[in-house]
């Protein structure tokens, strides 16, 4: 989490650092109208950025036999890697066009580090447990974001220009209209806002833990 | 004679299988009855039968078609879960993700193999085929089920029966999921002659898969059925207009088909069936063994049932039908045989009841014919008895040529008893003479009561003329005590006639007719018994014609009245005349009337004749009258005529008014025999006469029983002795004493005495000495016709009285 902390912050400087640093506020509701998590709001413009600056990896646990966080987003190019916390051994794969990879079993520190440099969404499952699943929205933009529990995403340190903002959600029905907005010079906050019908998450069968113990 | 009695018709011979007969009857009515109650029984109960059967088959083959569709929906269920499995397989999932088409259809194939599909075929989430195992130009074509993608996606899987290119498979649908749906993989297994032999094994039934696209005809996928019945099944689909799904009958190969069809797929345009079928022998062969052996257990029963209602049909009738015997025998005169009494049953009673009648009519017949032979009074034999016995004993005499005789005897002057003692002793009299003559007899001779005071003797043995001159004797023996009835003494006599067999007749009625000749005669000459002889039959034949001819003789005219002169001997003339009835017979000529006069009055025709006389009488005394001859007319009176009392009154009243003569002019003369018959009635008879003015006198006095204290109250005129007395005057003292104490006590009476039979002039004399009256006889005139007598008296008025003597006789 520090990291992460870290490298929000550090785009926040490098944010602050460009010209016109204008913040972007997404909120995100879904069909009903309750706000939306795990919206993956990225922006996309004609201006260019400097796509070799390193970025720090991000990592994708295993936790309780499931993939923490269940949503990440990352720049193309991020290396991703996948501790895996749990004291069973998992075997993670992904078939995604964007990044097919597999790790067979193992546990503890990750054995390798996967560079996503395709954007696209790769979905991790594990193999031998079906109802594992996350998502890592590999998009071509420093600028993202996902939504929070309140549905809430922010993107800082836009420099000025027009932009698409698109959502994705990995339970979205139907594709999402990127809505455009124009960041002037000065600093300003947009906001944008989405409307996602996605249903809840259905988790398949999970057997309970002390199963596992015979 | 009785009768035989007439013939009975044959008795019909009954065999008891006739329509007509009750056996019959029993055993048809029973054998009806059984075949109806059973056979609605049978057939309810195959009925209900079949209808079980129907509905058992029924039943089977739904359940049937249950376990299929359960059967069929668990195998569906193993494939889907095998083809889940199968496609987590990660390996298979790398494979399908890897794009490359070659590495996909090899390793559906594989994969397939591993599950047994006959075609495997991987479509996109965009419901497109990707690859197809069996025919890869599918590739790039959408998905022929969509349907089935949208199941499995709402499922997680889906399943199907499906059509494809002619040829029905099973179809299932899984989502490869990496770890989510990345493509669709679809088994496809081939619905096969295997699969529906599997089916058969569970359910027991034959199972068939057919299916039809729109309109055009059935194919047959699958089916458990031989070859030939396939083809027939099909042409029966082809016949249906529609699917029915309920169950019918099917013709299959000749066979019938129990069918239920069951939907497995139904799409606008494809019809997919599976059709179960239960042969009905097989499911209706348990009924069918129960109907025929319901069937054979009603007809084993039915023909029980006969043989024992024939048994007991036979049980009835046979004592019914000797029962029926026995009456006809009994018909037939034969009392004697009792029935059978086999059983305590109803028939049973009936043949006691039977006996008992047979019992009753045997002593009814024989009270009867005790009744009818036997005499009431006397307990002796009657006479048809009698006449019975004697025509046997005749019979039996003919063949065996030994004499018989025969007596009849009555008891003389029984009349007399009956009338004086009254009818209760005359009945004890005879009963006691039935007694005495059967005393008197042996146990062989048969003696009888004809009837009345009649009674007949048939000696059978020793039947001599001489054997039954000595029974009569011994019958008058028994008879000579005299009887004593009711403190009563009476002496009876009777007279016997004695017939012998063969001499005085052949036959019963002759030799009847020959006793009662002679009894007649024994009875005339009081001589006791006499035997037959032809003389005494001519004058009794004689006899018997005279009554006849007697009766006829007053009708025709035949008989005149003769006139005796009275001569008062004071006077010396005639004062009175007595007429005498004489009988001029055509043939025999004169007929003295000692002749027929007492057989009159013994048959009570003397009334006719003393009525007639009366009337001719009474007229000619008033001719004589009229003509200026006064003589006053004495007409005999019997003692019948004295017994009609104020019926003879009455006519001579009538007699007297018709001829218009005063009744002074009229003397009716009764004999005192006849007075004594009946004396009381006598008395007021004579009174009521005397009341008329008709003059009387008693005729033949001193011969009679009659009281001096009688005569005394007698209302009598006259009194006239017997010509007995007077005629014996000159041989015996002791006549002429009576004719004298007559005369001197008829004077003291107050009568006039009237001398009868004068004959002499002694005699005259006498009676002219004595003081008599008047006198009458042959020494004055014979009785003469009228025109005679009117000649004689004229002849006399003009001789002295002394002189005046009978000088013309009898016309």
């Amino acid at each position: 989490m520090s990291r992460r902390a870290a490298v929000a912050f550090s785009l926040l400087v490098l944010a602050v650092c460009h010209a016109g640093a204008a913040t972007l506020q997404v909120q995100v509701k879904d069909a009903a109208g309750k706000p939306l998590a795990d919206t993956v709001v990225y922006a996309i413009s004609g201006a260019p950025f400097d796509a070799r600056k390193p970025r720090a990896p991000v990592a994708v646990e295993q936790v309780d036999r499931e993939f923490v966080p269940y949503v990440t987003v990352i720049q193309a190019g991020t290396t991703v890697t996948f501790p895996n916390r749990d004291p069973i051994l998992h075997h993670v794969y992904s078939f995604s066009p964007a990044k097919p990879f597999e790790i067979k079993l193992y546990t503890g520190k990750s054995p390798v580090e996967v560079v996503f440099d395709k954007p696209g969404v790769v979905t991790l499952g594990c193999n031998i447990h079906d109802w594992m699943i996350g998502y890592i929205a590999v998009v071509p933009t420093p600028w993202f974001a996902k939504t929070d529990a309140a549905g809430t995403a922010i993107v800082r340190d836009l420099p000025a220009g027009a932009y698409d903002i698109h959502a994705w959600h990995p339970h979205q029905r139907g594709a999402i209209d990127p809505a455009r907005v124009t960041f002037d010079a000065a600093s300003s906050t947009h906001t944008a806002a989405f409307t996602i019908d996605a249903p809840p998450r259905k988790p398949k069968y999970k057997p309970p833990l002390d199963r596992l113990k015979y | 004679m009785a009768e035989t009695p007439p013939p009975p018709p044959p008795a019909r011979r009954r065999s008891w299988v006739t329509l007509s007969s009750l056996g019959t009857r029993l055993v048809v009515f029973f054998v009806a009855l059984l075949v109806i109650v059973q056979g609605l029984g049978a057939f309810l109960v195959m009925q209900a039968n079949s209808q079980i059967a129907r509905q058992t088959i029924d039943g089977e083959l739904e359940q049937g078609e249950r376990v299929f569709r359960k059967q069929l929906s668990q195998n569906q269920a193993r494939l889907e879960q095998g083809v889940a499995i199968l496609s987590s397989d990660f390996a298979f999932r790398q494979a399908i993700a890897s794009n490359d088409t070659g590495t996909i259809l090899s390793v559906l194939r594989n994969h397939g193999a591993r599950l047994g599909a006959s075609v495997m075929t991987l479509a996109s989430l965009a419901n497109v085929v990707r690859a197809d195992t069996l025919d890869e130009g599918r590739a790039g074509k959408p998905f022929a089920f969509p349907e089935l993608l949208k199941l499995a996606e709402a499922d997680g899987k889906a399943s199907s029966v499906v059509i494809r290119d002619g040829k029905l498979y099973q179809l299932v649908v899984v989502p490869v999921l990496a770890p989510e749906p990345i493509a669709w993989v679809g088994p496809a297994f081939e619905v096969d002659d295997r699969v529906a032999k599997e089916l058969n094994e569970l359910t027991g039934l034959e199972v068939t898969f057919a299916s039809r696209l729109g309109d055009s005809a059935w194919k047959l996928h699958a089916s458990t059925l031989a070859a030939p019945l396939r083809a027939s099944l099909l042409a029966t689909l082809e016949g249906d207009s529609g699917i029915p799904a309920r169950v019918h009958d099917v013709d299959v190969g000749g066979d019938e088909y129990e069918t239920r069809l069951t939907r497995l797929e139904s799409r606008p345009d494809t019809n997919i069936v599976a059709i179960l079928q239960k042969p009905l022998a097989v499911g209706l062969a348990p009924f069918r063994r129960i109907s025929s052996s319901f069937f054979w257990l009603t007809l084993a029963g039915l023909s029980f049932l006969v043989g024992g209602s024939l048994v007991i049909a036979r049980s009835i009738t046979r004592p019914v039908h000797r029962l029926a015997e026995a009456a006809n025998r009994v018909q037939q005169g034969d009392y004697t045989k009792h029935v059978a009494v086999e059983h305590k049953d109803e028939i049973g009673q009936l043949a006691v009841s039977f006996n008992h009648m047979l019992d009753g009519i045997v002593s009814r017949e024989r009270e009867i014919l005790r009744l009818a032979y036997e005499d009431g009074l006397t307990a002796l034999p009657n006479r048809s008895m009698f006449n019975e016995q004697l025509g046997q004993a005749v019979r039996t005499a003919r063949r065996s040529a030994h004499p018989l005789s025969v007596l009849v005897f009555d008891m003389d002057r029984f009349k007399t008893i009956n009338d004086t003692l009254g009818h209760p002793v005359g009945d004890q009299a005879l009963r006691e003479v039935g007694v005495r003559v059967r005393a008197a007899l042996r146990d062989s001779d048969v003696i009888a009561r004809l009837g009345g005071d009649e009674f007949a003797v048939l000696l059978t043995t020793s039947g001599t003329e001489h054997a039954a001159k000595v029974v009569a004797g011994k019958i008058l023996k028994a008879l000579e005590e005299p009887l004593v009835i009711d403190g009563q003494s009476m002496d009876i006599t009777a007279s016997i006639g004695i017939a012998q067999f063969p001499e005085h007749g052949d036959d019963p009625n002759a030799l009847m007719r020959a006793a009662d000749v002679a009894m007649y005669e024994a009875k005339r000459t009081k001589s006791g018994f006499s035997v037959y002889d032809p003389a005494h039959d001519e004058r009794r034949q004689e006899f018997l014609t005279l009554l006849g001819e007697l009766r006829r003789a007053v009708e025709a005219g035949e008989l005149v009245l003769h006139y005796q002169p009275k001569m008062n001997l004071a006077e010396g003339r005639v004062t009175a005349v007595e007429a005498l009835v004489r009988w001029r017979h055509p043939q025999r000529g004169f007929i003295d009337p000692g002749q027929f006069i007492p057989f009159a009055e013994q048959t009570g025709y003397i009334s006719a004749i003393t009525r007639w006389v009366l009337g001719k009488a009474i007229e000619q005394c008033g001719v004589w009258e009229r003509t200026g001859l006064r003589i006053r007319m004495s007409v005999n009176i019997s003692a019948r005529d004295l017994q009609l009392g104020d019926a003879m009154v009455q006519y001579v009243a009538a007699a007297l008014q018709a001829a218009e003569l005063p009744a002074g002019m009229l003397c009716l003369e009764i004999t005192e025999s006849a007075l004594m018959e009946d004396p009381g009635s006598a008395q007021s008879t004579l009174r009521k006469l005397r009341d008329l003015g008709i003059t009387t006198s008693i005729d033949d006095y001193g011969t009679g029983y009659s009281s001096l204290a009688y005569i005394k109250q007698l209302a009598v005129n006259e009194l006239k002795i017997d010509r007995a007395f007077v005629s014996g005057m000159e041989a015996d003292k002791r006549n002429a004493a009576i004719v004298r104490s007559t005369i001197e006590l008829g004077h003291n009476l107050g009568l006039t005495v009237v001398a009868e039979g004068v004959e002499t002039d002694h005699e005259l004399a006498e009676l002219r000495r004595f003081g008599c009256d008047s006198a009458q006889g042959f020494y004055f005139a014979r009785p003469m016709p009228a025109a005679a007598f009117e000649r004689w008296l004229g002849g006399i008025r003009d001789k002295p009285v002394g002189e005046r003597s009978a000088t013309l006789g009898e016309a």
